[in-house]
């Protein structure tokens, strides 16, 4: 998919709102620790108006290619943050179990239909796959990976 | 010299070699995983060294650092993740190669480099420890900052496309490295009110989500694998190396000035192996014969990043043997083991107890040494896993990986999330032109450059001109002329390449995707 | 399909060993492994200390002890996610120092946590500070130091490690009890100190008593801020001795949330206790001082240097 969009522009006004975020929200701080940022700040500042300036005067882009599915783009983005989330929630065994399995079915789909066979075929290799990742982590490395908020 | 042989002799047992080819091959693995660096391979392996005689755990030691920093280089060419930050240089032209069916050819030339490099940083460390090791104090926070600002001027090369969305990436790194409690000062800055913040953001956090979620929508998207199923081997493990080898040691500037570059940079206390693979990286660029040709799949990228960054872990070891000084992260724990086995820093260090310190220093030398047949071998065996496997396990199996590398790391769930949206975002700035180095650049640097500029302040609160301390002595003048000489040379050609030939550059504004038209390939 | 169910009954029980939770009781803890939390990175002198405790931990408790990090904010990270939501039920205790734990809540406006909402089990360590200064040095003692500091206020400058830590309130003590001016360079951590002092870039470093051991060749020591004499450095005079009525550092100690069991806590005590004992031999030459300072005299620690570091940071925050 091709959109168009000046992208010194875009660059340029998302340097003016992360700048903004920042300066904003000022605390009450000693010099010693907002000398070095304040001065970053207004050094983004700069570099950002530059390139709205250019934005106009001399664009380097005027459209962005998605490659591939937009769509798809999207369900994988919530797919991240949904594992994430149900990671806290449900604990990391379950949670992956189930984003592992319905992320490759919705990637297998894309180049093939999905028959019931085969997705009981993938159990096993999930399984082996999750747990052996998971007993590296917690056993040898020992790492304590979260077990759910909801359980307890 | 007789306790040299007499460590030489003890390494030279069965038990001795199979602990430095254990070590480096869990090294490899741990350093391979993202999220898992060389200090937390050593932090994880430390414990099984208490059961050992100092030395064998010494020896696994040295074999696991050696194994761990060479172990990012794999997973940086076959899926774009540095797996740790001292190759994030390495996925300049080494993913390039793999989406162009060379991955083999990239890790045999990264393994060569690796093993040159390894030995070349104990050589240097045997021979010119006390000289070099004097060289370390010299660098004060003026001169630090200086250092940061030299490495700022690397934003110029990295950014190859826009040079003012690579400075605004810069700048985006070092506002994110000033999250958390301020290094002077000891306040909380840019908290937005959640106490888990004080952390700040972990540099190791933004490198996997810039570098990794990137990759990983973008396969989404597309329905493609990690690399093209066509990159099969041509001939095998030994046509390979002996081409690549040709090609290294054929014209070896560029792998001498990797190396040297290496340990100039690994004994400055605190820059460490993060930034020396990227100088390295850009210098071979720098002084290519064609240096557009690096970030498209050039094979002399991936030397000069991985043999430099395997000279830091010998090389690292100057100052902190000779004065207990730790040049990279790593080099922390390493200390603590030698103070537990009450072997003290200092030139006394290679004479008193010269078995234990030079059987430690030959145990990397072996180590490098052995990372070539445990890096050819275990190349091919990751590289066909990778390109065998179908490309809907390998995206959950890479994020479930990112996932648990990113939790282990600070036991941090907040992190994972972090890590997410970082790298979410940064598929979306990749998009608009603004690449994920040069942030991750801004980040490593920024807190260098920030330390170094308020404590300069501080030493000199009590002069007329405080921030004249700045430029005091003579060795920050000299980086100050450097910083100059640095920006003249790369801004200069990049600037006039720009405005005098706009049409050409605009197909590569974004070198990290190959051409739609290769790809398109059966 | 054998190995499919294989699989599956792995993947089942790997799945409810973690969805039911251990419903220990307190009679017979430990009944599971312990996770002791390190609020800093590895390769620390807390975690270092953490690993030398582990094995001994484990034998003596019979049970596997596992040491974890979350470093961050100078271990406030880790702290506030503690106090916020670890168990009551001994299976998790977590590394605390002082000052931090009392600096960090007076001086951040949102620290997360609280100096004292958990149990101290114990605090095991005390570390000193020490006042170094490099062998070519023109100050052979502590007092030509302050003479030479009351005649050029701001000039002499201490490097130590991090903000409002052991070295910093250090150095602000020594400055109102010898009433002299000095520049505190905070590094980040004890790593780059050494070189920052031999590479004549600071007047100084005052930090724990164990760099003083460490650059014992290449440095020399002025002062510790002990009560008694450090064993590691016998020649050394303590603050005290010379007149500044100095005496602090850090303490390392090991806490448990508010609630859990006493008999837990007690169970605790003894093992660390003990531990403390096996591991004076190693510690003692590094320039640790062993304590095992437990119940109330350890809130009674907290209490005194709460009060005694409150003005001092208080008098900082309004500069």
């Amino acid at each position: 998919m091709i959109v168009r969009l000046n992208t010194d522009l875009a660059a340029g006004i998302l340097g003016l709102a992360f700048a903004a975020l920042l300066w904003l929200p000022r605390e009450e701080m000693g010099r010693l620790s907002i000398v070095f940022p304040r001065a970053m700040i207004i050094l983004t500042v700069l570099v950002a108006l530059a390139l709205v300036v250019k934005a106009f005067v001399k664009p380097a882009e005027r459209q962005i290619e998605i490659e591939g599915s937009p769509l798809r783009l999207v369900i994988a983005i919530a797919i991240l943050f949904a594992w994430w989330y149900a990671i806290g929630l449900i604990g990391f065994l379950m949670a992956t179990a189930i984003a592992f399995f319905g992320f490759t079915w919705f990637l297998a789909r894309i180049e093939m239909s999905v028959s019931a066979r085969r997705l009981i075929m993938w159990v096993p290799i999930m399984a082996l796959l999750i747990g052996v990742f998971y007993v590296a982590f917690t056993e040898v490395l020992s790492v304590r990976l979260p077990t759910g908020s909801i359980w307890s | 010299m007789e306790m040299f042989f007499q460590a030489l002799m003890s390494i030279l047992t069965f038990e001795g070699l199979l602990t430095i080819l254990v070590g480096v091959t869990a090294g490899l693995f741990i350093g391979s995983l993202p999220g898992l660096t060389a200090t937390m391979a050593l932090a994880v392996l430390l414990p099984f060294t208490f059961t050992m005689s100092p030395l064998q755990g010494l020896m696994a030691l040295g074999a696991v650092y050696m194994g761990s920093i060479y172990g990012g280089a794999f997973t940086a060419i076959l899926i774009n993740t540095p797996g740790t930050p001292s190759s994030i240089a390495t996925t300049f032209d080494g993913y390039p190669m793999a989406r162009q069916g060379k991955a083999y050819e990239a890790l045999v030339a990264a393994t060569i480099a690796s093993v040159v490099g390894g030995i070349v940083g104990v050589a240097f460390l045997l021979l010119l420890a006390p000289p070099l090791a004097r060289l370390a104090v010299v660098f004060g926070p003026a001169e630090m900052f200086w250092v940061a600002m030299l490495g700022l001027t690397l934003v110029a090369s990295l950014s190859s496309g826009s040079l003012l969305k690579g400075l605004l990436g810069g700048c985006f790194g070092i506002l994110l490295s000033t999250i958390g409690v301020s290094p002077v000062g000891g306040e909380t800055r840019f908290n937005f009110g959640i106490p888990a913040l004080q952390g700040g953001i972990e540099l190791i956090v933004a490198l996997i989500g810039l570098f990794v979620v990137p990759e990983v929508l973008s396969m989404a998207s597309q329905g493609r694998g990690a690399l093209p199923e066509s990159g099969k081997l041509e001939g095998g493990v030994g046509i390979a190396f002996r081409k690549m080898s040709r090609h290294i040691f054929g014209k070896p500037v560029n792998l001498i000035r990797s190396c040297i570059i290496g340990q100039i940079i690994a004994i400055i206390p605190g820059a460490g192996g993060n930034v020396t693979s990227l100088v390295a990286y850009n210098e071979a660029k720098r002084f290519s014969g064609k240096p557009d040709s690096f970030g498209k799949g050039n094979v002399d990228g991936v030397v000069a990043s991985e043999s430099s960054n395997n000279v830091m872990v010998a090389g690292s070891m100057v100052p902190l043997l000779t004065l207990g000084i730790p040049g990279a992260p790593a080099d922390a724990i390493i200390l603590g083991v030698l103070l537990m086995h009450g072997l003290r820093p200092g030139i006394d260090l290679f004479t008193e107890t010269g078995v234990l310190t030079n059987g430690f220093v030959l145990s990397m030398g072996f180590a490098a040494l052995f990372l070539l047949p445990v890096g050819l071998l275990g190349g091919r065996l990751i590289h066909r896993v990778v390109v065998k496997t179908p490309f809907y396990f390998m995206l959950p199996s890479i994020v479930m990986v990112t996932i648990l590398g990113t939790y282990a790391l600070r036991n941090s769930f907040l992190d994972v999330g972090l890590m997410l949206l970082l790298g979410t975002i940064g598929y979306f700035l990749r998009l608009i032109g603004i690449r994920a180095a040069p942030i991750v650049l801004g980040l490593i640097l920024g807190i260098i450059a920030e330390n170094g500029y308020v404590q300069t302040m501080l030493i000199s609160i009590a002069d007329p001109i405080p921030w004249l301390g700045l430029v005091e002595n003579p060795l920050s003048k000299v980086l100050v002329a450097l910083v100059l000489l640095s920006a003249a040379t790369s801004l200069l050609p990049s600037w006039l390449e720009r405005s005098g030939r706009m049409a050409k550059t605009t197909p590569d504004e974004n070198p990290d995707r190959v051409n739609p038209k290769e790809e398109g390939k059966p | 399909m054998k190995i499919t169910t294989t699989q599956w009954v792995v993947s089942l029980s790997i799945l409810a060993a973690l969805v039911v939770p251990g419903v220990a009781a307190a009679q017979q803890y430990p009944e599971q492994p312990i996770t002791y939390t390190i609020p800093f990175d590895p390769g620390g002198i807390s975690d270092t200390t953490a690993r030398f405790q582990e094995p001994h931990l484990e034998e003596i408790l019979g049970t596997d002890v596992n040491v974890s990090h979350r470093p961050g904010g100078g271990g406030a990270v880790a702290w506030s996610q503690f106090q916020s939501g670890a168990e009551p039920t001994g299976y998790e205790m977590i590394g605390v120092n002082i000052p931090h734990i009392i600096a960090q809540p007076i001086m951040r406006n949102n620290a997360g946590y609280e100096t004292d909402n958990w149990e101290i089990v114990s605090f095991y360590h005390f570390t000193p500070t020490a006042l170094i200064v490099s062998e070519d040095s023109p100050f052979e003692t502590l007092d030509e130091l302050v003479a030479f500091a009351q005649e050029n206020p701001g000039v002499v400058t201490l490097a130590g490690s991090g903000s409002y830590s052991g070295s910093h309130l250090d150095v602000l003590r020594l400055e109102r009890e010898a009433g002299i001016d000095l520049t505190y360079v905070p590094f980040s951590g004890t790593g780059p100190l050494p070189a920052a002092l031999q590479g004549n870039h600071v007047s100084g470093l005052l930090d724990y008593t164990m760099l003083g051991v460490q650059m014992e060749d290449t440095g020399r020591v002025l002062a510790v801020s002990s009560e008694e004499r450090v064993p590691a450095l016998p020649d050394v005079p303590t603050f005290r001795e010379q007149g500044y009525d100095i005496v602090g550092g850090a303490y390392r100690g090991v806490a448990v949330p508010k609630g859990t069991p006493d008999e837990v806590i007690t169970k605790l005590e003894d093992a660390f206790a003990e531990t403390n004992e096996r591991i004076t031999e190693q510690q003692e030459p590094l320039g640790f001082v062993m304590t095992n300072i437990t119940g109330e005299e350890a809130d009674e620690i907290i209490g005194e240097l709460e009060t005694a570091y409150q003005p001092i940071l208080e008098d900082v925050q309004e500069e």
